[in-house]
């Protein structure tokens, strides 16, 4: 199978600050990609470089068969972070105008543009001002703007920002959509939830670094699993000691804490959970015991652990990355 | 290509087909033009004709018979004949013509037959009640000609023996005479009143020289104000001395360059500066390559800045023909003038592209605009300086300082005086080369700018910014 972008050594710099850092990376054609990785990983400057805005300081870099991607633009639709429409421009004559500089002729533009509208529920609004419209209209217009001209090859962007369940739920199925008739996907974000329900592959990127470049298979495979969960009966056991404390103190143990769903335990490295899951059973009532799944936010958080220095400490990381879920 | 016309037309239309841009740019040569045909016509018709009688009461016995003929209806219709000769003749003189045919000569004479007032003069006795006299101006009815009769009054004048006669008593030298009186009806049209008077004047001096027994005839015209005859010298020949208007229109060249590049440049720099902030710069840049885009954005503004040059060229031009004036232009000016302002307006362009793509917001732009904005307003300044002495040392030097040297050669071309043809393509070939390296300087500028969010730059990042691969 060919790649539709093929990247080797590729690393950018802007001014003391290292974006990108010799960078390899291969995207399949027909794949779901989902590339992640934490606000200012060089997720965007990548992009940006494949899409040719922005020029590599070295490395090499090819799309859909092409060294550069300005000989191929029209085959690629890219919808990026930081996007908008012309405030005062209708919605049709907008799209009509970007499906035209995509290569789509004049008649086809219009009624490619009239039928998308359509298809997202947006079919009353062609003729309104875009200022008129509300956020998640607006997205909208712009993922159709990106798609309009039946792209080979689909750049997203931290597509999912600012759009409410229902919202993203449609641009889930347009997503899947768009995969199923044969297009290639690459999709950026920092909510690795999303990536986990949409791709069937993941780079992962930190400090202009790739991390992680796998399979969502191989990767749960590859990561053992080291969070418990633990609900026990009562707080407190029939002696008096706290439930927390008592599990704490168990050997194999790196962090314990509280959160909503119980006591989250996090393994140290080569223990095996079974034995401590009996353990833990054999010492108090519990209502619930569980291994939880292994998760991207894990296994990134495992992977920048290892790879970075000591000053952001494995907690830090897990807090942002919450944090940053909640904002989506 | 096709995408980067896609651009420039969607940059024309934006701009073009705002309100704003139609009220802006269309309204004041419409407004002009409407100043210059259709107001004089308006006020010509118009302008109430008053009907009526003058009434004069003369205690001096020396006046009367002077304005019986004076104030008739058929000398107020051939004085205001002979002021309109009298005003061309001026124009002429200072170089400005305005030739008039026989049919605007016809239609100007009718119009001004129909508001010439027709007023005949009605002689009171010296005694008269003055007072009395007074009463009829208040039923007088001067803007209606409906109910306006011949017969009502709606002047009054009372010439006092004094005002003829020195008074044997008043020896000062300074005013030995004493004033006297016009009284009105309400709401007389002021130019027959000042015409009354001007009349009034020259009857009374007319009377106080006749009583030194001078010939008042002879006097006025040994007095008449002499008329200059300005030739310039030339190898060709001798012409005539255009003046005024040899100064004017190098400085409409200038300002509609200087217009028509500010226009285009500020409507680059806004539309940039949106493009920015409404994040839609990169969706562009999904489609095109940030040089398609600049480009793209260059042309569409300067077609909106050619259109308004061509609009109020045109007019002016026109105008100029209208006035046999034609010949102070030369049709190579004109070709001159293009070459300049393609060359002003690149220039112009590419450093409001650059400022726009830099910064976030409208706001920001206006402190890096503050230098753009003081190198714009020296053209103005040098006009007089320059348009009067085109080929001075100063003037040949700021021929080829770039951004000015494109407003500089335009004054310098446009005026009388021949300056050496060498100049012209040497100037052109600085402005060409400055502008590229403008371009190419812009060019980095953009690539970066559009994407940079947050602090605006100063100029020395910028400059960073262009130093930068």
């Amino acid at each position: 199978m060919s790649n539709a972008i093929s990247i080797r050594g590729l690393t950018k710099t802007f001014g003391p600050k290292l974006a990108v850092s010799n960078l390899d990376l291969e995207v399949p054609t027909g794949s779901l990609c989902g590339f992640i990785g934490p606000n200012g990983a060089g997720k965007t400057t990548t992009i940006r470089m494949i899409m040719s805005i922005i020029f590599p300081d070295s490395g090499e870099l090819t799309v859909l068969g092409k060294s550069s991607a300005i000989e191929s633009k029209d085959r690629i639709g890219y919808l990026p972070e930081e996007r908008g429409v012309y405030r005062k421009m209708k919605v049709l004559p907008f799209l009509t105008y970007m499906a035209k500089l995509k290569g789509v002729d004049g008649a086809a533009a219009k009624q490619k543009s009239l039928n998308w509208l359509a298809k997202v529920g947006l079919g009353d609004v062609a003729k309104k001002k875009c200022e008129e419209l509300s956020k998640g209209m607006q997205q909208k217009v712009q993922f159709i703007s990106a798609v309009i001209h039946e792209p080979d090859l689909l750049i997203l962007d931290e597509v999912f920002s600012g759009l409410d369940p229902v919202n993203r739920r449609l641009m889930r199925d347009l997503i899947h959509e768009q995969h199923a008739s044969g297009r290639t996907i690459v999709f950026s974000t920092h909510a690795m939830y999303e990536a986990e329900q949409l791709c069937d592959r993941v780079f992962m990127v930190h400090r202009g670094v790739k991390v992680l470049d796998d399979t969502l298979q191989g990767i749960r495979n590859r990561f053992d699993p080291k969070t418990i969960i633990v609900e026990p009966l009562s707080e407190q056991t029939e002696s008096g000691e706290s439930a927390l404390g008592l599990i704490r103190n168990l050997p194999g143990i790196t962090h314990a804490e509280r959160d909503r769903e119980g006591i989250v335990l996090n393994l140290a490295d080569g223990v095996p959970p079974s034995r401590l899951m009996a353990e833990i059973a054999a010492l108090l009532p519990l209502r619930r015991i569980e291994l939880k799944r292994v998760s991207l936010e894990d296994v990134f958080i495992d992977l920048v652990d290892s790879s970075t220095d000591d000053t952001v400490t494995r907690e830090d990381l897990r807090a942002t990355l919450k944090e940053e879920a909640a904002h989506v | 290509m096709y995408k980067t016309f896609l651009v420039a037309w969607r940059e024309f239309l934006a701009t073009v087909l705002t309100k704003g841009f139609l009220l802006g740019i269309l309204l004041p040569p419409v407004i002009m033009g409407f100043a210059l045909t259709v107001m004089p016509l308006l006020m010509n018709t118009a302008a109430p004709k008053t009907t009526g009688t003058i009434a004069v009461i003369d205690k001096s016995g020396l006046v009367a018979d002077a304005l019986k003929v004076s104030l008739d209806a058929d000398a107020f219709k051939s004085r205001r004949a002979k002021k309109m000769e009298k005003a061309q003749a001026k124009l002429e003189s200072k170089g400005l013509s305005i030739p008039i045919d026989n049919r605007t000569k016809a239609m100007a004479g009718a119009a001004m037959e129909a508001g010439s007032p027709t007023l005949t003069v009605e002689i009171l006795p010296a005694t008269s009640d003055q007072e009395e006299a007074k009463k009829p101006l208040l039923t007088a009815n001067v803007r209606d000609n409906e109910k306006a009769n011949a017969s009502q009054r709606v002047a009054l004048i009372v010439i006092p023996e004094t005002a003829v006669r020195a008074a044997a008593a008043a020896n000062t030298p300074a005013t030995p005479f004493d004033h006297y009186q016009i009284y009105t009806a309400p709401k007389l049209d002021i130019e027959v009143t000042s015409d009354i008077s001007d009349q009034v004047d020259k009857a009374i001096v007319d009377a106080r020289l006749k009583d030194a027994k001078f010939d008042p005839d002879r006097i006025r015209s040994l007095i008449a104000e002499p008329i200059t005859d300005t030739k310039v010298v030339t190898k060709e020949g001798e012409r005539k001395d255009s003046g005024v208007a040899a100064m004017m229109v190098p400085g409409a060249f200038l300002v509609l360059l200087w217009i028509s590049v500010l226009v285009g440049g500020q409507g680059l720099l806004m539309s940039t500066v949106e493009e920015k902030s409404s994040r839609v710069m990169e969706v562009l840049l999904s489609a095109i390559s940030p040089m398609q885009l600049m480009v793209g954005k260059i042309i569409g503004q300067m077609a909106v800045a050619s259109l308004l040059l061509g609009l109020y060229a045109f007019t002016g031009i026109g105008a100029l023909i209208a006035f046999s004036m034609g010949h102070l232009i030369d049709p190579m000016t004109l070709v001159y003038a293009a070459v300049y302002f393609v060359i002003a307006f690149f220039l112009m362009a590419s450093m409001m592209a650059a400022v726009g793509s830099a910064v976030n917001d409208i706001r920001e732009a206006q402190a890096l605009m503050q230098p753009i904005m003081i190198v714009m307003v020296i053209p103005m300044m040098l006009w007089m300086p320059i348009g009067r002495n085109p080929n001075g040392l100063f003037a040949q030097i700021v021929s080829f300082v770039p951004p000015i040297s494109p407003f500089v050669m335009v004054i310098r071309i446009a005026g009388s005086e021949k300056i050496p043809f060498w100049q012209i393509p040497a100037s052109m070939a600085v402005g060409i080369i400055s502008m590229i390296f403008m371009c190419w300087a812009t060019a980095k500028i953009f690539r970066i700018g559009i994407l940079m969010y947050g602090k605006p730059p100063n100029l020395k990042t910028l400059i960073k910014w262009v130093r930068m691969a």
